[in-house]
């Protein structure tokens, strides 16, 4: 269990373009952190840099309250899960995993025995003496996952570790993440493009972009108070709508503003409750108990869910309600979300 | 798999004969007398053998080329490989002039360094002896080289997994980079031995001392040896022969399996 800090980190490989434009994170020790952010925002950029696999030019990487940017990989105590994994291709799945044991030089029998219970958790054990080749992608995913289990380092570094395997396998795997973390009280940093992931297992997420960190925090401030924007487009499925806060009937607030507004603000009715915007559904989608619809009304496209039960039956003709007190609002021109009462009573006193 | 084509495989049976039709002359003869071979009849005798063994020393020579051939290799081939090693992974000062001097060794003949090297070595005093065979044959640029390219083809992720696993530089080297390479150090090794069975010039230079010979340097003066009025004894020449391709042919057996690969790999990633 270590602390991780990192001040105004800004990396850019030779002869490319800078990737990483000053981040700062201040990881405490045990803590669960997710990063998302599109592809190419530089998460396993910043990854590696934490491994100490690459080196930065400008900023400082503390581990555990030391300075750590001239310390080698070796001497960091951590493990890391690849995006690629990164399996020995000339070694049993058993070797793959004990290695870093053997290293440690911990006796032969011992670290089998390690290798044996962990392979057991991940449902490998039937493979242990397979090389990697002879393997799906998503049991080699998972030998990449015990190779870092076996052992009990301080910092686990998790670059998109389930993205391979299936829905019920990710669901065990996550649960397993969760309860490791919880027995080793490690430090875990995990990318992730899932957010059920991202939301689920973060004790806090960041959220990057084009080598910027746009917000760090807890994932329900990232969902109830997105900084901009594209935290909060990023955050949330389905995806939240953005709509001209002028285009809705009932609006009555200042000009400049977009709302936000995510499907489960919203409510469909057969009948115009009063203020609401009629729509006309373009395309449903069933995805079990509810329908998720996508509806084209006077303030541009929106998707809501229903319930299947809630359905108005008969028409492609309905009625779109909206939370105005819920919603999120962000200002049209730099997509900075804006705290709508102080912003009001900025204006009362100007006005 | 296919099935192979008797035609061709009968036709490749035919070249192969005919490459080793020489061997096999020479291999044949060296079980005649010399009387025999040289009046037409046909007398089958080991006594060659028995002569080159015990009177020329072939038995000799032959432990003087297996080590010298061998502490070349062995040494030869840990050289080139750590230098692949150092020259495909790390980047350090003088590391693309270190390489471009490696490659530009493979662009000089041989036989240009043979007097600087006799006159340093006969300066630091290790003319006829092994080091003095040894020594100067096992910086080999070709091999290192070949190895560099092999080992910048293995995914330098599994560097660094080793690396988050605990491993320092010179463990990588021989736990995961020299496993995975394996076919092409086998081929560099056996290309670095036959190089150096094979060589004539340097040990005839650098050696006087007869207990020093090498096959090749025995072989060729057994012609001298034996004039006999003219003639040269072919059937001992021959049994000589024999006794210096077996031990080449032997090992080319053991390790032909890693060197077709080694040589195909570019095919098969
Ligand atoms: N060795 C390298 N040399 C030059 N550019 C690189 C190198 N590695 C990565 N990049 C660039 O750095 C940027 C960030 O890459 P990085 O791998 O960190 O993205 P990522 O956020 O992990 O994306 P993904 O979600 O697709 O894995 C990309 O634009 C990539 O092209
Ligand atoms: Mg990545």
């Amino acid at each position: 269990m270590s602390s991780i800090q990192l001040q105004d980190i800004r990396k850019s490989y030779p002869n490319g373009p800078q990737i990483l434009h000053g981040v700062s994170l201040d990881i405490r020790p045990g803590e669960f952190v997710v990063i998302v952010g599109p592809s190419g925002c530089g998460k396993s950029t910043l990854l590696r840099l934490i491994a100490g696999l690459d080196r930065c030019e400008e900023g400082r990487i503390e581990i555990g309250g030391k300075l750590a940017n001239d310390l080698a990989p070796q001497d960091r105590d951590i493990a890391m899960i690849f995006q690629n994994y990164a399996l020995y291709p000339h070694m049993s799945v058993r070797d793959n995993i004990a290695f870093g044991l053997e290293l440690r030089g911990v006796p032969k029998t011992e670290r089998n025995e390690r290798a044996r219970e962990v392979a057991k958790t991940l449902q490998l054990d039937a493979y242990l003496d397979r090389k990697p080749a002879a393997l799906s992608g998503g049991q080699r995913q998972r030998v990449a996952m015990g190779r870092a289990m076996a052992r009990n380092a301080s910092i686990f570094l998790m670059d998109e570790p389930l993205s391979n395997l299936d829905n019920a396998l990710r669901i065990t795997m996550r649960t397993e993440i969760k309860e490791l973390h919880r027995q080793l009280g490690a430090t875990i940093v995990y990318v992730t493009h899932d957010q059920t992931e991202a939301l689920s297992l973060a004790d806090r997420v960041a959220v990057m972009k084009d080598g910027h960190l746009l917000q760090f925090d807890r994932p329900d401030v990232i969902y109830d108070q997105p900084r901009n924007r594209f935290v909060a487009s990023f955050l949330g499925t389905p995806p939240i709508n953005f709509v001209d806060a002028e285009a809705l009937p009932c609006w009555q607030g200042p000009k400049g503003l977009t709302a936000g507004l995510r499907p489960d603000m919203l409510t469909v009715h057969g009948e115009n409750p009063g203020g609401a915007l009629p729509a006309r559904i373009i395309l449903s989608e069933m995805t079990g108990s509810e329908m998720l619809l996508h509806c084209e009304t006077p303030a541009g496209r929106l998707t809501v869910t229903a319930a299947r039960r809630d359905m108005p039956s008969g028409t492609d003709g309905l009625w779109i309600s909206y939370d105005l007190d819920r919603a999120l609002y962000f200002d049209s021109q730099t997509g900075d979300r804006i705290d709508l009462e102080s912003h009001e009573r900025k204006h009362a006193r100007h006005g | 798999m296919k099935r192979d084509n008797p035609f061709l495989v009968g036709l490749a049976a035919i070249a192969g004969l005919l490459f080793l039709s020489p061997v096999l002359y020479s291999i044949w003869i060296s079980f005649q007398t010399a009387d025999a071979y040289y009046t037409g009849g046909t007398a089958f005798t080991l006594d060659n053998y028995g002569r080159a063994i015990g009177q020329y020393d072939f038995a000799r020579y032959l432990l003087n080329s297996l080590f010298v051939s061998g502490m070349v290799t062995l040494l030869g081939i840990s050289f080139a490989t750590m230098a692949a090693y150092a020259f495909a992974r790390f980047s350090f000062r003088g590391g693309n002039l270190l390489f471009g001097a490696t490659i530009a060794t493979l662009m000089i003949p041989s036989h240009i360094s043979l007097i600087p090297n006799y006159l340093s070595l006969a300066k630091v005093g290790l003319l006829d002896t092994y080091a003095g065979l040894i020594l100067p044959a096992i910086s080999n640029g070709f091999a290192a080289f070949f190895l560099r390219q092999y080992i910048r083809g293995i995914p330098k992720s599994l560097d660094e997994a080793a690396y988050m696993d605990g491993a320092r530089p010179l463990t990588v080297l021989w736990r995961i980079i020299v496993p995975l390479s394996r076919p092409a150090i086998a081929s560099m090794a056996l290309y670095i031995f036959m190089t150096e069975w094979n060589s004539y010039i340097w040990p005839l230079v650098a050696v006087g001392d007869k207990d020093l010979y090498t096959l090749q340097v025995g072989l060729a003066r057994l012609y001298r040896i034996n004039p006999g009025e003219g003639l040269v004894d072919w059937p001992l020449v021959m049994a000589a022969s024999t006794i210096t391709i077996l031990p080449v042919l032997l090992g080319f057996l053991l390790v032909e399996r890693h060197l077709v690969r080694g040589i195909t790999m570019g095919a098969v990633k």
